[in-house]
């Protein structure tokens, strides 16, 4: 069944088993993109979920304002995060969730460094880190093929995020033109990046830079010739 | 199905990037998520607040969620390390206790009733959360008695589809139809309560 087929009872019949966790991850990305577009597939999902809280314990039968200002607060918050991207592969998907699989060998070595960088007590700092080597690089690579480097390599990736909406580590915001060294293994340094990462202990010293490094390794040489 | 895997589907969505999803689930577990809160953090003005930094703060963590447990299980333990953070921090913060000693000082009646009702505690509050309870009630009472039963069983005994097509003797289809069927039924009866353009709010 096309999303373009599907009725308005469908949907919400649709919205109604998701609500229950009793639908397949196809029909599930469809009711997501609906409940994003459309305001009244938003208010049954709140009514449906409102009415099984009210049936389990009536102090929850909150009125609907505070539940609406609610989320708008929280959805001011989300845009100011970094979009979290932890895709599961593909052999794994399912209602089971990954846990434990890294996606390949190539991506297996940062794979393993990939995790703690986005414990969220670190998680700013690195966004931070990653904006940073965006904007001294001096040639970025496309979104779509900084994307396809994302889902080919790690589990987990912070991605910076921007008003013009990229999602990928390589924002397409333009990039000041600095002076920038190339040392001998091909990674760009910027003196005011090692600066910060000096000031950042824990990110100081080429280890710490192997992981973005190895993604920007790839990247680079890709843009080598242009 | 456990409540663990009833939200596995919109965590993977969450996991590849759709942040609407989590969206879902904030708009699902938020009133749970406050009344927590409300229990342990006595300032109710204090709660909407550590609330929503509960819920960023799972969002940042949902990489590391595998689930290992439900994620309201999950959830939870998140709102009452938040809670119990943002209550030390008020402890430590010698300008917002002294703010809140001097307010309860006051003698001017309209602060002090200002400082006595939250949000949720103003009469108004209080009946349309009255109207709301009364009307999920009577509309349960109005459903058939197939519609009912389905609906309970989903809501109030947990179970899944596939358990309730058993107890049922009918087809997971049938089940899912009559869930959603009570549910628009209920909502019909709310949705004049539940104020005007709600739609356009959402």
């Amino acid at each position: 069944m096309s999303s373009g087929s599907v009725t308005e009872a469908a949907l919400l019949e649709q919205l109604s088993a998701l609500a229950d966790g009793e639908v397949d991850p196809a029909d599930t990305a469809v009711a997501c993109a609906r409940w994003r577009d459309d305001g009244r597939v938003r208010a049954s999902w709140h009514a449906y979920h409102l009415i099984g809280d009210v049936l389990r314990s009536e102090d929850l039968a909150i009125e609907p304002s505070r539940d609406v200002a609610f989320l708008a607060a929280v959805r001011d918050r989300l845009s100011k995060e970094a979009v979290v991207l932890a895709p599961i592969p593909k052999a794994e998907r399912g209602f089971r969730d990954a846990g434990e699989a890294r996606p390949n060998d190539a991506g297996a070595r940062t794979g393993r460094r990939w995790p703690w960088v986005v414990s969220s007590a670190v998680a700013a700092g690195f966004v931070g880190v990653v904006g940073t080597f965006t904007l001294t690089r001096p040639s970025a690579p496309a979104p779509a093929e900084a994307q396809a480097l994302a889902s080919a390599g790690s589990p987990t990736l912070v991605a910076s995020r921007t008003d013009t909406a990229s999602t990928a580590v390589a924002a397409s915001t333009p990039a000041p033109a600095r002076s920038l060294a190339l040392d001998v293994s091909g990674v760009v340094r910027d003196p005011a990046l090692d600066t910060y990462l000096a000031a950042h202990k824990q990110f100081a010293g080429s280890t710490a830079l192997g992981v973005p490094s190895a993604f920007l390794r790839s990247a680079t040489v890709r843009n080598y010739g242009r | 199905m456990t409540s663990a895997d009833a939200d596995a589907a919109l965590i993977e969505r969450v996991k590849l990037g759709d942040v609407k999803a989590f969206e879902m689930l904030v708009v699902k577990y938020q009133r749970r998520i406050e009344r927590l809160i409300g229990r342990m953090v006595r300032d109710v003005d204090l709660v909407p607040d550590i609330a929503q930094e509960t819920f960023i703060r799972a969002y940042r963590a949902i990489p590391q969620f595998r689930g290992e447990s439900a994620f309201y299980t999950w959830l939870y333990r998140i709102a009452v390390n938040t809670a119990k953070k943002a209550l030390m921090e008020l402890k430590r913060d010698p300008l917002i206790t002294e703010t809140a000693r001097a307010s309860r000082d006051d003698g001017d009646e309209t602060s002090r009733v200002e400082n006595e009702l939250s949000d949720g505690e103003t009469p108004d509050a209080v009946l349309a959360s009255k109207q709301i309870a009364a009307a999920v009630n009577l509309a349960i009472e109005a459903l058939s008695d197939e519609l009912r039963q389905a609906i309970t069983l989903r809501e109030i005994e947990g179970l899944s589809y596939e358990e309730i097509a058993e107890m049922m003797d009918c087809p997971i289809g049938t089940v899912r139809s009559r869930i959603f069927r009570a549910r628009e039924a209920i909502a019909q009866r709310l949705r004049p309560l539940l104020g005007t353009r709600l739609d356009e709010r959402w």
